[in-house]
């Protein structure tokens, strides 16, 4: 490795510190804002209107459903289109919310639903729908209006929407809320129309999809349009998968959607040239300035801090105790030692009684010390004296001198015949304590003789690095490889068991088939026993028990700890030649260990989760933070390649745009596309991302013949100009004439609407 | 909830719900009478469904030129106000009321086909209006993508110049590789399906 590069990573390992500390943004979601009340002054205004001037316009979206008069230039509330009702059980009482009060409580969050199906401009829900308009109506001040709404209404819909939606909703606003007259659009139309736009290609992207719609002096064509189905619930949804998965390991948080709104409406933008971008997005230079961090909430973990004098108290708590309970113990002690003497006393009383007494006396009195024959007492009393004797040295503090002398192996040398039947016993006996002490004295001798070969050893090595530096080095250089090779080659084995078709796990399904068999007939065993009879010799080899061992890898992952401490091992040993080559070789620097390859300054994952600066796995704050760097650009990036990021097998919309502007529009006779051109128009909340325009200029540039006149603007105001497009629209003369009235709904049905230029078309 | 302040908090909190609540709340623009259908919630597969199915059997009846079709399709005749989308042909091409669309195209291709070249000679050669199929929320639906796929990174989102064979997933590098490659079960199958590449069971 050139010196360079290694000055390089010492540097950017060293050079976070010079980082500022980094900015963290906190999570944000949606949220109860607080209680609205019902605008009756706006039904009040209304009805000063001249008449047919007045209508409720609702902008019936999917991410908010916003609602106003249409002589008013904004709308008077926007909530989203869900509801949240339960039953209350200890007052017996049901609550039904709309809008944001259903975050006002967790019961009421946790019974949340949508109006809208997921991801669609399409309603499926109409209790909620009815609900949502209940809620728009009494904020709109109708409550206590008789007899129904007394308003006309001026609703938007999808592009394209569905005849039975329509119909629906056709039949709750006539039925339930008694309007008198109403008519649909849709909204990136009226946003255009807004905008003072006549004809050019109306690229909307909203909540649940994206449309690009041609319009024609005013007249949508709508049997151009085309629908990607992408908007920013699904960026959000991605979004969310993404972190999920970014921190698959476990992220302690709670994520929702709703925070990952937030976090695309805050942090994300379109890359002006996303695979040049991309490619140098995680590299560590500016890394900080392109990532952004967001905090979830945490508890800190409190270390009470005690003062010097506390815990000098506490040391002499303890002390305290320690001591009391020495001294109950040596009371203790003392009181067995005690009862000890007094036995002895009482045995030593036996034996001198018994002395000078006669057989018959002498049993009596050994049956009356419960003991079986004179060898028996003087066994007891030897052991009491013994046990007396330890006592008595320990609570003087000596130390325990090892059994001093060997035991008394004297009878062994005699040969049987000379000996009763008690000697032959004790004899037996002896022999046994012999082997015993010896078995002792050779395992210690054997652990001095282990200790003075490893003592040997580092001398013999100490020697050889002082006279053959160079030769030393060679080696430890050879054995680290070596040892690395295994690590590798463990690892290797280890990831090949995953695999059923790997030699490794074909090995393991031939030993438990050769272990399972009653006669077994292994690749090693086999030849053995056929030279060897029928000898098991299963186990003559310590080598032999490996096979289970290798059985039991990976079969169940809990049972292999010691393969790891193996691994542990590997490592140690690693560590260790290094700690050797890090002293005694001038060539071999940090940057050559193991831990140095390691290290998260190394690691392109580290950067892609945990940003430029180390990562402290104990911090609450840390582990609670989420780093958010390539989908900054890789979640908008989906309107444009929407297959190859997310799987969405759709064309992305400058292709999308292309199609349009050079296949289909051109094929229409008497058309211009260069008028088109002219007035590419961007609405929806989903083209607010930085660069949008930009974006799709330089993707249709490259479409489009050179000199093309390529005008691409945006909405005023990409989110609100839809309502007001719909208000300003209602009481004109043509909005009028494609209202459908009250009567001419219950005459035709409610499948029975008008065509206008705004709107859709009959399907 | 011993402590008086939390009780406060808790009777503050009650007393906005209560104030939210539109449960109670009397609505009086609201029909008292009106019940609507219980099975009215459809989603938008069943909505498709149905009416491929209804469309299928209006097919399948065969119809008279008396125009007493079902209400709701005689409305088409005369009251869209743009004559221009309405199609241009009365009774005469057969069966008015059928709107060519794609979902029924692939039911009676034949009489779509008839019915197009019938109506075309007579439809106003005006630019703004086409002769394409009217747009339903099926096929104003876009194509798949001509242009040939970038290959990303499953796990990074970095280009991905290599693809794991055994897990089908995209990586950027050797340290994706390894990280991939020491997934726990399952957890591979879920970026797969953040690209919409995982293996759906059925």
């Amino acid at each position: 490795m050139a010196p360079s590069a290694t000055d390089d990573i010492v540097s950017r390992r060293e050079a976070w510190k010079q980082l500022p500390p980094p900015t963290v943004y906190p999570v944000k979601e949606a949220r109860f804002e607080k209680y609205l009340p019902p605008q009756v002054d706006g039904r009040e205004r209304a009805l000063a209107q001249p008449p047919g001037q007045a209508a409720i316009v609702i902008d019936n979206g999917s991410s908010s459903v916003r609602a106003g008069w249409s002589f008013e230039s904004k709308p008077r509330l926007a909530i989203p289109p869900i509801m949240a009702k339960y039953r209350d059980r200890k007052l017996n009482k049901t609550f039904s919310f709309a809008g944001q009060d259903c975050y006002a409580d967790t019961t009421a969050r946790g019974h949340i639903r949508n109006a809208f199906e997921a991801g669609t401009g399409i309603i499926s829900n109409w209790d909620v729908m009815e609900h949502v308009l209940d809620h728009v109506f009494i904020k709109l001040g109708m409550n206590g209006v008789e007899g129904g709404i007394d308003m006309p209404i001026v609703m938007t819909e999808a592009v394209a929407n569905l005849p039975y939606s329509r119909k629906s909703l056709t039949e709750i606003i006539f039925e339930c809320y008694g309007a008198p007259s109403l008519v649909y659009g849709i909204d990136s139309l009226f946003s255009y129309r807004y905008n003072k736009g006549q004809t050019g290609l109306v690229v909307s992207s909203s909540y649940s999809a994206t449309h690009l719609i041609p319009v024609y002096n005013s007249k949508a064509m709508l049997a151009q349009a085309i629908r990607l189905n992408w908007g920013g619930w699904h960026a959000a949804e991605y979004l969310l998968k993404l972190i999920k998965l970014k921190y698959h390991t476990g992220f302690p948080g709670k994520l929702n959607s709703s925070q990952a709104e937030q976090m695309v409406r805050d942090f994300c933008y379109v890359s002006l040239d996303y695979d040049r971008e991309l490619a140098r997005f995680l590299d560590w230079t500016g890394l900080e300035d392109r990532e952004r961090i967001v905090q979830y909430p945490y508890t800190e973990e409190v270390v009470v801090q005690k003062t010097e004098e506390e815990l000098a108290r506490i040391a002499e708590r303890k002390k305290e105790s320690g001591r009391r309970l020495q001294e109950q113990a040596a009371k203790m002690r003392l009181e067995r030692l005690m009862k000890k003497e007094q036995e002895l006393e009482y045995y030593k009383d036996v034996q001198r009684r018994i002395a000078d007494q006669n057989k018959k006396e002498v049993k009596r009195l050994l049956d009356e010390a419960e003991l079986k024959d004179e060898a028996a007492l003087e066994r007891v009393i030897r052991e009491l004296e013994r046990s007396i004797k330890r006592a008595r040295t320990k609570d003087l503090g000596g130390e325990q001198e090892e059994e001093q002398e060997a035991p008394d192996f004297s009878l062994l040398d005699v040969p049987d015949d000379q000996l009763d039947e008690a000697g032959l016993k004790q004899k037996r006996q002896q022999r046994l304590l012999k082997s015993n002490h010896d078995a002792r004295a050779r395992a210690k001798a054997e652990k001095e003789a282990e200790k003075a070969r490893i003592a040997e050893e580092a001398r013999l090595d100490e020697e050889r690095r002082i006279n053959d530096l160079e030769g030393w080095l060679e080696d430890k250089r050879q054995a680290r490889l070596a040892k690395l090779a295994q690590i590798k080659e463990r690892e290797r084995l280890k990831a090949d068991l995953g695999n059923r078709k790997s030699l490794a796990s074909q090995i393991r399904m031939k030993n438990i088939a050769n272990l399972a068999s009653d006669n077994p007939s292994g690749a090693s065993g086999g030849r053995k026993r056929r030279r060897g009879g029928d000898d098991d010799d299963f186990g003559a080899d310590d080598a032999d028990w490996g096979v289970y061992r290798s059985v039991a890898i990976g079969a169940n992952k809990g049972d292999s700890d010691d393969d790891e401490e193996g691994e542990e091992d590997l490592e140690a040993a690693v560590r260790a030649l290094e700690a050797d080559l890090l002293t005694y070789d001038k060539d071999f620097t940090y940057e050559h260990t193991l831990d140095a390859q390691k290290d998260w300054s190394k690691s392109l994952l580290h950067a892609f989760r945990y940003g430029p600066r180390p990562f402290d796995p104990s911090s609450p704050a840390e582990t609670h933070r989420i780093h958010l760097n390539v989908e900054r650009i890789r979640v908008p990036e989906v309107l444009f390649q929407p297959s190859a990021i997310a799987g969405v097998d759709q064309a992305g919309i400058v292709e999308i745009a292309g199609d349009i502007l050079t296949q289909r529009l051109p094929s229409i006779a008497g058309l211009d596309r260069d008028q088109f051109l002219r007035d590419v128009f961007l609405t929806g909340g989903n083209t607010l991302f930085q660069n949008f325009d930009e974006r799709l200029r330089s993707g249709l540039t490259a479409l489009l013949p050179a000199g093309a006149p390529l005008v691409i603007r945006r909405a005023e105001d990409a989110v609100l100009d839809a309502w007001r497009g719909a208000a300003g629209w209602a009481c004109t003369p043509e909005a009028k004439k494609a209202w459908v009235t009250r009567e001419e709904y219950l005459e035709k049905g409610a499948e029975y609407f008008k065509e206008h230029d705004l709107g859709n078309a009959f399907g | 909830m011993s402590n008086p302040e939390a009780q406060a908090a808790q009777a503050a909190h009650q007393a906005l719900i209560e104030q939210l609540d539109i449960h109670s709340i009397h609505k009086t623009f609201r029909n008292p009478h009106w019940r609507p259908n219980q099975r009215r919630n459809k989603n938008i597969k069943t909505i498709l469904g149905d009416a491929s199915r209804k469309e299928a059997s209006v097919i399948a009846t065969p119809q008279d030129n008396s125009g007493a079709a079902t209400p709701a399709l005689q409305d088409n005749d005369g009251l869209s106000t743009s004559g221009t989308s309405t199609p241009a042909v009365p009774s005469a091409s057969g069966n008015p009321s059928l709107q060519p669309n794609l979902a029924q195209a692939s039911r009676s291709l034949s009489k779509l086909v008839l019915e197009k070249s019938l109506s075309a000679p007579s439809k106003p050669s005006n630019g703004a209006t086409s002769s394409a199929p009217t747009a339903t929320y099926t096929n104003i639906e876009s194509a798949p993508s001509l242009a040939p796929l970038k290959h990303y990174c499953d796990v990074t989102g970095l280009p991905a110049p290599y693809l794991d064979p055994k897990t089908r997933m995209r990586y950027h590098n050797r340290e994706v590789f390894a990280m991939i490659r020491n997934l726990p079960q399952g957890v591979g199958e879920q970026f797969l399906e953040a690209r919409g590449a995982h293996t759906v069971l059925k």
